[in-house]
């Protein structure tokens, strides 16, 4: 299930914010992290991509079909969007959290087969032991686990995580991609995810795509991408806080 | 992620907590029974059960006015306060669902406000929408149901987001309790009095047309209630989760406004603003089986029809041959156990 993104616009109302993106052919069964400072169009291409934004141009083609006017409920078939909010304060167990976005896009009927997968996904990702937990009980980091799971049982085309790892440690960002690459190797989906840590992306992605302003600045492969000249500079603001901070400890250290 | 645990296990545990939650929806049921009995068998009079039961099955077995008391006055009534409390109750888990609010209540967006302002006029200027049919009943509905179209005429214009709701609600309230004001200014202190009577609601108006109206409304709002279950469950997850799932929030919201509407409209129409029981129905239901809408929102409507008809048959039995407003009693018995029950449930009620 090849997906395509050709010369797409999208933006909120009058702004726009996506210009002309065009990132071809990625294949199944790729991860392409999305990578780029905040504000540079990441959610606004998954959003757009999952069919919450309508483009203004381009079109957007899974196995060679286009699905840029594929309706809502269609369109959550074939592309799983985990958007950054989480955290909620409903009365459901983590089990049912999951079941419910299964069952989203199939039939009203509770059967054998969702609640085998439910558990399976559960299994898959290390969460069987908070499967009767509330959704509400859970810590940062369990929610997004959690969000994970909601989105790979529906076994889509495309699955886009936005900052899957952000409320995480490093410890559980490893365990959660490392869960995620298994979960490929197993179905073949297409992952695409934000990531904000450039070393999480080498290691794990297949394929870069650099976002800045709503443009693409480049797309290739890790070692390329990260070896560019761009990337310094659109993570310079970056680096600089990073200095900052480093003469504060320094200072620091000094008046201990 | 050191607890591994079988994936048949979990399995297992969500099928046992699924029966279980079967089990606590027919013992509430059980219960709504025996309060519908008693609601019936309670009055002044003292007739026995084994009288009353006969009366139902044979109405004329005792005599004309034993028929009377029962089917004309003592069912009807017992019958009004299971309806109007499942109606009320099932708004209400609508309500909060929507607003993703545990405080909402069918009358948030201003209806009750609107439905006494509309028996205001009605009493004071004698105004009805349709003469045909009765100033009352049909005044009272047609104004409840106007804010559902300030609401959704205000959503067309600024989209559906539940702040932008909950504020036209605040709005629509605060202009029409105004008007019910400047409406008791000018009545005289029969029409006050009649006014303030209709308002701390009453189940002496039931009727048989009225119980026939909120049943097919109910046939109505239930099944539809289960049938976008799956996304009323979702919207809970948080709106941004929700729409990423597929779901077209503001239409789902726009579709339970309208059932809302028409469940509250009805339900003040027939018995005035009986406030509370869609509050603390969906309270009850939630904190027994959670808020998987396929258990939630029929029992949601058990458990506020069980509320109602405990009340009715509190406001006969305090004094004897006095009965109180449901509306006092409702909030005066209700709250205390409301209270309790919130202050005595656990993190752990999902276990």
């Amino acid at each position: 299930m090849t997906l395509t993104i050709a010369n797409l616009s999208a933006g909120y109302g009058r702004t726009t914010v996506l210009q002309d993106v065009t990132v071809t052919d990625i294949p199944p069964g790729a991860f392409v992290g999305l990578i780029g400072p905040n504000a540079a169009g990441k959610s606004t291409l998954f959003k757009t991509i999952a069919g919450l934004i309508t483009p203004s141009q381009g079109t957007l083609t899974i196995a060679g079909e286009d699905v840029t006017h594929l309706g809502r409920k269609d369109r959550a078939k074939r592309v799983a969007y985990m958007p950054q909010a989480y955290g909620c304060n409903a009365l459901l167990s983590v089990f049912e959290s999951v079941l419910l976005a299964l069952k989203q896009t199939t039939g009203w009927r509770v059967n054998d087969d969702n609640l085998d997968r439910v558990s399976d996904t559960l299994h898959a990702l290390g969460l069987s032991h908070l499967a009767n937990r509330g959704v509400a009980d859970l810590s940062g980091g369990q929610a997004q686990m959690v969000a994970v799971a909601q989105t790979i049982v529906r076994a889509p085309d495309v699955i886009l995580l936005d900052e899957p790892t952000s409320a995480l440690d490093l410890h559980h960002q490893l365990s959660i991609l490392t869960s995620i690459r298994n979960e490929m190797d197993r179905k073949k989906p297409l992952v695409m995810a934000a990531l904000h840590d450039l070393n999480l992306a080498a290691k794990f992605c297949d394929r870069l795509v650099l976002l800045r302003e709503g443009a693409i600045l480049a797309d290739g492969k890790p070692e390329h991408i990260l070896a560019l000249p761009q990337i310094e500079e659109t993570y310079r603001v970056l680096t600089d806080l990073e200095r900052t901070q480093r003469n504060v400890l320094y200072v620091d250290a000094r008046l201990a | 992620m050191t607890l591994e645990v079988d994936p048949a296990a979990i399995r297992h545990d969500y099928v046992a907590r699924v029966s279980r939650r079967y089990g606590v929806i027919a013992a509430v049921f059980g219960l709504l029974c025996l309060s519908f009995l008693l609601d019936i068998t309670t009055g002044p009079g003292g007739y026995s059960l084994s009288t009353i039961a006969e009366v139902l099955v044979d109405p004329m077995s005792h005599g004309a006015r034993l028929k009377v008391i029962v089917w004309d006055y003592r069912l009807p009534v017992a019958v009004t306060a299971v309806l109007v409390g499942a109606l009320l109750a099932v708004a209400g888990a609508q309500m909060q669902t929507i607003l993703n609010n545990p405080l909402a209540e069918p009358f948030t967006l201003g209806v009750s406000a609107a439905a006494s302002f509309g028996a205001s006029l009605a009493i004071v200027l004698g105004f009805s929408v349709i003469p045909a049919v009765g100033p009352l009943l049909v005044t009272v509905n047609v104004f409840a149901l106007c804010t559902c179209g300030f609401i959704l005429l205000a959503t067309r214009l600024k989209g559906v987001r539940s702040e932008t709701m909950i504020l036209f609600g605040i709005a629509i309230f605060f202009t029409f309790s105004a008007l019910l004001a400047l409406m008791q200014y000018m009545a005289s202190e029969d029409q006050i009095a009649r006014i303030v009577f209709w308002m701390m609601g009453s189940l002496s108006r039931a009727s048989w047309e009225k119980i026939g109206l909120g049943t097919i409304l109910l046939c109505f709002a239930i099944p539809f209630s289960l049938y976008r279950t799956w996304p009323m469950t979702a919207l809970r997850m948080g709106e941004a989760t929700a729409q990423s799932m597929g779901v077209d929030v503001g239409r789902l919201r726009v579709e339970m406004l309208i059932c809302i509407s028409l469940l509250a409209a009805t339900a003040v129409s027939f018995v005035g603003t009986v406030g509370f029981v869609g509050l603390v129905g969906p309270h009850i239901a939630r904190m027994l089986v959670g808020e998987d809408q396929r258990y939630f929102v029929p029992l949601s409507a058990m458990v506020g029809a069980l509320v109602l008809s405990l009340t009715s048959l509190t406001s006969k039995t305090i004094t004897p041959g006095i009965i109180y407003p449901i509306g006092i009693i409702t909030s005066l018995i209700g709250v205390p156990i409301f209270i309790s029950i919130i202050l005595s449930s656990r993190r752990e009620r999902l276990q």
